[in-house]
């Protein structure tokens, strides 16, 4: 019941990703798919080496090895702009705000609106900010304070905007509700189911097992910068996916669960 | 005056008292006090005259301190800029000595500045060097280039043209009387003065109006962030030193102007002035804070002051003492601020 047929290009093709630090293999030869109007979970304990993945697609971080294919063509991604240019969009688990600049500001960076003139145009960027924060959370305030005055939660929630505000096609999302309230949380699975429906591929990473099995379609899961799985959601259960992440193993008794005969 | 009134944090201010208005009403309130003591103090203080004077001497640590706001707010600092000014007005006077006449001598002099800025953008963008380092490093060379180009010695005789930037004025009246000296009905206001104006203008424009300007707090408030949003963090900065080595360019042009004559020993400490003026206005040195009104607040301040001392009769070796003070206290109201 994947929602996409195996004759599908896929969106975005992560082969062979490599990444060191020095001794550390943060990412050992890691390979991924994200097909259109997927949502891909991105699992694995702390230090796993999720983000720096998900920092190589968005650009943000350059891999040792590996290449990376979007729409099926090879893809050049040095630094965030290029990510940007293929439609990439990054939620990052820092957030990545300039927390002296206001939420427009800050929603905009990079990406000013301007005046025929060629100006900053404040207020077409504070109206715009408005209308797609009354989305993500309807009593959001302190539009004209600096960012590094408002709550983690309203600070997360300005990411969001930031991501899906332009033409987005594939969302990177790095624990995108670790600092939001039940609320927030419920209105950005929204979202999510949202921008599936659009045909946007989500990759997105989290510790929540509930987010996880209420939102993606497929899960992967890393261990020691390896991936050591990539099951569709009705596959596994939640003590697959632990087991996955604790042993890097599936349980030896293991059989997909759609193909399980119920007694 | 409408593009000055914004704080770091654009746009569409509040008229809550943010943090950094405070901070700018306070450096306001102490530049009131100044001028009150000192014109009790003595009457002359307190005249148009004196008052064009102020103007005068505060040009060039305005200019300079223009720039360096612009380099602190980036997070980084320029040291360079008195030794750049003493080698930009060296290479227009050199110039008008080689026959080159006196405005596009100038303008290879400002070249120079804006060049030597380029420079230390490039070390500390490119080579990674700090820029407290690269600017130093920065503040030997061209200081030692000037000295080398000129033996140390001023260039003197350069003609009455090279006078008029530092010395001229618009809309002064004179009365002929007859006599010698004609009455002076107005003392005009010194180009110096309107030049300051301009800059300061463009500046504020540049950074409240301008993607530029808005590049330039996001990268001095978190560069990475900046990065991964898409700025171009080191052409930012590059930008920033270069143009604040323009600014020491213009500036070194304007004081060699005045005095008619290009001294290669000019400038020393200057950098310290123009870092000053801007944390007085409330930059800070962690960076993605400072706006041209304040530098210019802190200019004046520090412009009154020095005049004031000298009207007083204290000597030049109290009045280091008194800005050296100042300077302390700035920072650490900047510190304390920042610990909030
Ligand atoms: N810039 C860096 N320099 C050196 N080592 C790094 C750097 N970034 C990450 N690492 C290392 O790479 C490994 C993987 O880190 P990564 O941030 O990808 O983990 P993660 O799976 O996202 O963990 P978490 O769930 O805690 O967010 C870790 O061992 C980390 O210490
Ligand atoms: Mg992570």
């Amino acid at each position: 019941m994947t929602p996409h047929t195996p004759s599908e290009t896929p969106l975005v093709q992560m082969i062979d990703i490599e990444k060191h630090f020095g001794g550390i293999r943060a990412v050992n030869g890691v390979s991924l798919d994200l097909y259109p109007g997927e949502v891909v979970g991105v699992l694995g304990h702390n230090g796993a080496g999720k983000s720096c993945l998900m920092r190589i697609l968005s650009g943000a971080m350059l891999p040792n090895e590996g290449s990376i294919r979007v729409n099926g063509e090879t893809a050049e991604i040095h630094n965030p702009h290029d990510a940007r240019d293929l439609g990439i969009e990054t939620i990052y688990q820092t957030l990545a705000l300039a927390d002296h600049l206001n939420a427009p500001s800050n929603l905009f960076l990079g990406r000013e609106l301007k005046t025929r003139l060629g100006n900053l145009d404040d207020h077409k960027m504070m109206s715009e900010t408005v209308r797609i924060l009354k989305r993500l959370n309807p009593n959001f305030k302190n539009l004209t304070d600096p960012v590094s005055s408002l709550s983690g939660g309203q600070r997360q929630v300005i990411a969001i905007a930031r991501a899906i505000y332009f033409d987005v096609k594939i969302l990177i999302m790095d624990e995108p509700t670790a600092a939001l309230g039940p609320s927030e949380t419920a209105m950005v699975g929204k979202l999510i189911k949202q921008l599936r429906s659009e045909g946007i591929g989500i990759l997105l990473v989290s510790h929540d097992m509930h987010d996880v099995f209420e939102l993606c379609d497929r899960v992967i899961v890393m261990n020691k910068g390896q991936n050591v799985g990539s099951h569709p959601i009705e596959d596994v259960t939640k003590d697959d996916v632990l087991s996955l992440i604790i042993k890097g193993e599936l349980p030896h008794d293991w059989v997909p669960r759609s193909q399980e005969k119920p007694q | 005056m409408a593009v000055f009134d914004r704080s770091a944090a654009p746009p569409l201010m509040t008229l809550k008292l943010t943090a950094g208005s405070f901070h700018k009403l306070s450096a306001l309130l102490t530049l009131a006090v100044l001028i009150l003591v000192f014109s009790f103090g003595n009457a002359a203080f307190f005249s148009v005259n004196n008052g064009l004077t102020v103007l005068l001497q505060t040009s060039v640590i305005g200019l300079l301190g223009i720039g360096m706001t612009l380099v602190i707010i980036t997070g980084g600092i320029d040291l360079s800029v008195g030794s750049v000014l003493a080698l930009s007005g060296t290479i227009t006077g050199l110039s008008i000595k080689a026959g080159v006449p006196v405005a596009p001598a100038m303008m290879l002099g400002v070249l120079t500045g804006a060049a030597c800025g380029a420079f230390n953008g490039f070390v500390i963008t490119k080579m990674r060097i700090t820029p407290f380092v690269a600017t130093l490093g920065m503040m030997l060379i061209a200081r030692g280039i000037a000295l080398q180009l000129t033996g140390a010695a001023p260039i003197s005789r350069l003609g009455e043209t090279f006078g008029i930037l530092g010395n001229g004025s618009l809309f002064r009246i004179v009365e002929d009387t007859g006599g010698i000296f004609p009455k002076v009905v107005f003392p005009g206001i010194p180009y110096p003065a309107i030049l300051l104006v301009v800059v300061a203008l463009l500046a504020a424009y540049l950074l409240n109006r301008r993607q530029t300007g808005r590049h330039i707090y996001a990268t001095g408030s978190n560069e990475e962030a900046a990065r991964l949003s898409g700025v171009l963090v080191d052409r930012t900065k590059i930008f920033a030193y270069t143009l604040s080595g323009a600014l020491a360019g213009l500036a070194g042009n304007v004081l060699m102007s005045r005095l008619v004559t290009v001294q290669p020993n000019e400038g020393v400490m200057y950098e310290l002035d123009a870092i000053a003026a801007a944390v007085i206005g409330g930059a800070s040195l962690m960076g993605g804070v400072g706006n041209i009104s304040g530098t210019m607040i802190g200019a004046f301040i520090i412009g009154v002051l020095r005049n004031g001392l000298n009207m007083a009769g204290v000597s030049a070796f109290i009045q280091q003492i008194v800005i050296g003070f100042i300077v302390i206290l700035a920072v650490y109201v900047d510190q304390i601020r920042n610990r909030r």
